[in-house]
Formats: structure tokens, sequence, C-alpha cells
């Protein structure tokens, strides 16, 4: 096994982790598809790194950031759904992505192309995962609150608009960081399968987060060791292996 | 009571979406006074005790909590998602700065110290009444805001939060401002009334304001009967 692929092996642990942990919190607000849905929200900045000649990574997690403030302000202003606004900007999106992306770049795009991950970028994106998951980690009780019952977070001087910026642009970071392992179509691989597996295993909400956590990263691992001993394409290989997790799980319900 | 003013109202009015929702309310909770908001659906009260609470800013008039006042909340719904994974336990520790333990808390609102590993979906309405209660004391607050819930808490179940928060009331020594929709509460628990129909038509005790006057002018003439009725078993129980 070569150090780079040590390096990959690593920093997927760290952007797992984060997608597991950003993901339950999606799981909580029954927001599961979101996390798929803002993913296409990166397509224009990939395009722009293709076409301009820069790593789609910087393209991606602009746009992302972008697009995120984007529904955060039109969702404030209109009191639409999240998910509607989402809705729109993500097919938008796709549009535009598809008609700037070459076919090629595209399919990259679309189920990930690890091998185009450079070093740089790895330890870009493990520090990007370390920073996300101390800030989950700092604002726990205010998220979950802010989650489950907005009312009470309120009462204690929690403000839900703040918090769902602070939960849009987590999520947007934790996508933009994936995307380069699993592709824009399979990001669920990571964020909502392993939540939805952990919430059929346990029932605590501290048990919850750590297993989707553990869950996410153990199926990344497994989907870049398939990737590395068979060229199966490692974002396919991640989602088998969180589906087979979520599959037996079913078996062990509560 | 004449113990020192908790909070002070004055020519409040709220606005949302354009909409008066309340208009030129002023009152004054006292310490360890219970304040009950009556009024028809619609009509502001979770508006004035969510302006209270922060949810809505003022669009007249002010209101001011004594220095260093802290208040509990119980929201009118407490919807559990039968898909989330939290206990009791996990639950309470989410309230920031605590100031009894779980346990002590537990034996506040005599709660079984069994509840605390069992998942919060599994309670009926009337026992999340009670986690919220404790979820709403465990900080020690001096103010307890109450909205009380319209739907899937039956009356026994209501009967006994209200005995819990007079309970709770006596020994912790706290204020009370609760909206209710049963007049026999509030001649039971409230030292002070408020009646609320958009604006304020009476305030004072219940026994004095609340009239056949007051509640026609807020309900509408369906009301002589409520009130009427509950003047007639007053007075057979004196008798």
């Amino acid at each position: 096994m070569n150090e780079f692929f040590i390096l990959t092996l690593i920093s997927g642990v760290f952007v797992a982790a984060a997608s597991g942990l950003t993901g339950s919190f999606l799981i909580l607000r029954r927001m599961s598809l979101m996390s798929d849905a803002l993913s296409h929200v990166a397509l224009p900045g990939i395009a722009l790194g293709i076409i301009f000649k820069f790593a789609p990574l910087w393209g991606g997690l602009a746009a992302l950031f972008i697009g995120v403030l984007l529904i955060w302000l039109i969702e404030t202003k209109t009191k639409l759904a999240t998910e509607s606004v989402t809705g729109v900007m993500f097919v938008t999106a796709l549009a535009v992505g598809a008609l700037l992306i070459p076919e090629e770049g595209l399919l990259e795009a679309f189920f990930g192309s690890v091998e185009k991950i450079t070093s740089n970028q790895l330890i870009f994106q493990t520090a990007l995962a370390a920073v996300i998951i101390a800030t989950v980690l700092k604002f726990m009780k205010q998220l979950t609150l802010f989650s489950i019952a907005p009312d009470l977070g309120v009462s204690i001087k929690i403000s839900p608009i703040k918090m769902q910026l602070l939960l849009l642009v987590l999520i947007a970071l934790t996508i933009s960081i994936g995307i380069g392992f699993v592709g824009v179509l399979l990001i669920s691989a990571l964020s909502i399968i392993p939540a939805a597996t952990a919430r059929n295993l346990v029932n605590g909400f501290n048990s919850f987060i750590w297993v989707s956590v553990i869950l996410s990263a153990v199926a990344l691992s497994g989907g870049l060791l398939i990737h590395y001993f068979s060229g199966m394409n490692p974002g396919i290989a991640t989602v088998l292996v969180s589906a087979t997790f979520f599959i037996l799980s079913l078996f062990k319900r509560r | 009571m004449s113990g020192q003013t908790l909070l002070k109202v004055e020519n409040l009015s709220v606005e949302l979406e354009g909409i008066t929702v309340i208009k030129d309310v002023s009152f004054e909770l006292k310490k360890e006074e219970v304040l009950a908001i009556v009024g028809p659906n619609g009509a502001g009260k979770s508006v004035l005790l969510k302006t209270l609470l922060g949810f809505f800013p003022p669009s007249a008039g002010k209101f001011e909590w004594a220095p260093g006042t802290t208040c509990g909340y119980l929201p009118q719904r407490f919807h559990i998602d039968h898909y989330l994974p939290m206990t009791v336990g996990e639950f309470l520790k989410l309230k920031p700065n605590p100031k009894y333990s779980i346990h002590k808390v537990l034996e506040l609102v005599e709660i079984d110290r069994h509840w605390l590993g069992k998942n919060l979906a599994t309670f009926s309405s009337g026992q999340l009444q009670k986690i919220l209660l404790a979820w709403a004391i465990i900080d020690q607050p001096q103010v307890l805001l109450f909205d009380e819930p319209t739907e899937n808490v039956d009356v026994v179940a209501q009967k006994s939060i209200y005995d819990l928060l007079h309970h709770l009331q006596d020994t912790l020594e706290i204020s009370v401002i609760l909206i209710s929709h049963d007049l026999n509460i509030v001649y039971r628990y409230a030292s002070q009334v408020l009646c609320l129909n958009h604006a304020m038509t009476c305030y004072g005790e219940p026994m004095k304001v609340l009239n056949n006057e007051t509640l026609s002018k807020l309900y509408g003439d369906h009301a002589f009967f409520h009130h009427h009725h509950f003047e007639e078993n007053n007075k057979k129980s004196h008798e």
C-alpha cells in the first residue's frame, strides 16, 4: 500500500466522520434528501474549474458556499421551506453544470474521481473536516435543540436563523470535501445512509451520533480499499458498503 | 400581593407580517404571583407569551424584566418525532447552566428515575408535559411561562400538571404566567387574570374582574353559561 493511498485513506476517514456528523442533523430534521439536492449546487463551480484549469474542489467549494448563502437569504426573505428553495437551486445548478461540463468530466463529477485528488487537496480536506467536526461539537447542544424543538431553543436565546445558516454552511462544506471521493450523485452514502443505519441500531442521541460517524468512516474506508484492490469506482463501492450496513441494520432493529 | 415586580409591560403592541396581533397591553407580574391569560382562539395569547421570551419584537410599547430574572418555558406544542433517538436524561442535559441535579429535578416534578434511560418518543403527551416541566425548572428560573396544550392531553393529566405547577410555585417560590382555556383552572390557581382578545379587555383578580360582562365581551354570549355554571357550583360548595 503506497503512502499516497494511506494519506487518501486518512483524509477519507476525516471527511466521512464530518459527513456522518452533519448527516445526523439532517436525519433529525427530516431533511434526508437535502445533501443530495445541495450537492448538485457544486456543479457550476466544478465546471468553472474544468474550463479555467483549476481543481474542481475549489470551484465546488465556492459554488456550494454561495449556494447555501443564497438559499438562506431567499428562505429568510420569502418564508419558503428550505427544501423548496434548494429544489430551485439544485435543478438550476444541474442545468448550468451539465451545459458547461464536458461529458467525461460530468461522469467524474457525478461519481467521484479519487485519483485526481492531489496530496495538497487531501491535506486541505482533512483540515476542513477537522474544523467541521470541531464546530459541530462546539455547537452540539444548540444545533440539537434547534433541530428537535426550535421553540425551546428560542426560549433560551438560540437564534433559529443563525442555527439554520450554521447548519447549511457546515453541510455545504462537508459536501464540497466529499464530492471528490464519492461524487455529486452518491454523497448520501456518507451523510444519510450511515445516520439512517445508526437510527435503526440505537436509541440514545450520543450513541446515534457516534455510530453514524463510525459507520460513515468505515463505509468510505471500505469503498477506498475495494477501489484499491479491485479498481471499482470508490463512490459506487462506498454506497454498496454503506447500503449493506443499512440492510443488516434492518434485521437488528430495536 | 405586594412582592417585588419581576415584569412590567407597558402599552405593548405586536405586529406580525403587517397584522396587529396584540394591541396596547399593560400589566405587571410580581414575585410568587400566578397570572393567567385567557381569551378565545387566535386572540394573541401565545404571541404575547412568546414576545415576552424574545421570539417577536414589540411594534410599540415595551416590556422590562427585573435585572437577572430568568424564565422557564413550556410551549403549547412539543411534538416529539417517533424517529427521534433521544432519552429523557439526554434531553434534560441539553439545558445550559442547570442549577439542580437531574435526580433532584426528577424528584421535584415527581418523575420516576427509570424514565431517564427511556426514549422521549415512548411517552404520552401528559408525561411529556412533566418532562418539559423538569426541563423548564432545571436552571431554577424565577418565572415559569406555561402555554396550555390544546390537544392530546386528557383532563386528568391536565389537572395533575396544574397541581404540580401549584406545588412547585409554593415550594420553589416561583412566579407563573399561564395561558389557559379553562376558567376553572383560572379561578383555582391564578392570583391575577388578563383577558386578551388582541387588546386587553380585563385585568385584575379573577373573582373581581371575571363577570358576565367581561366574559361576554371576551368570548361572545356562550360564555354566560360557563360562568353561570361555575358560579352555581361555587355557591353550592360554600353552602
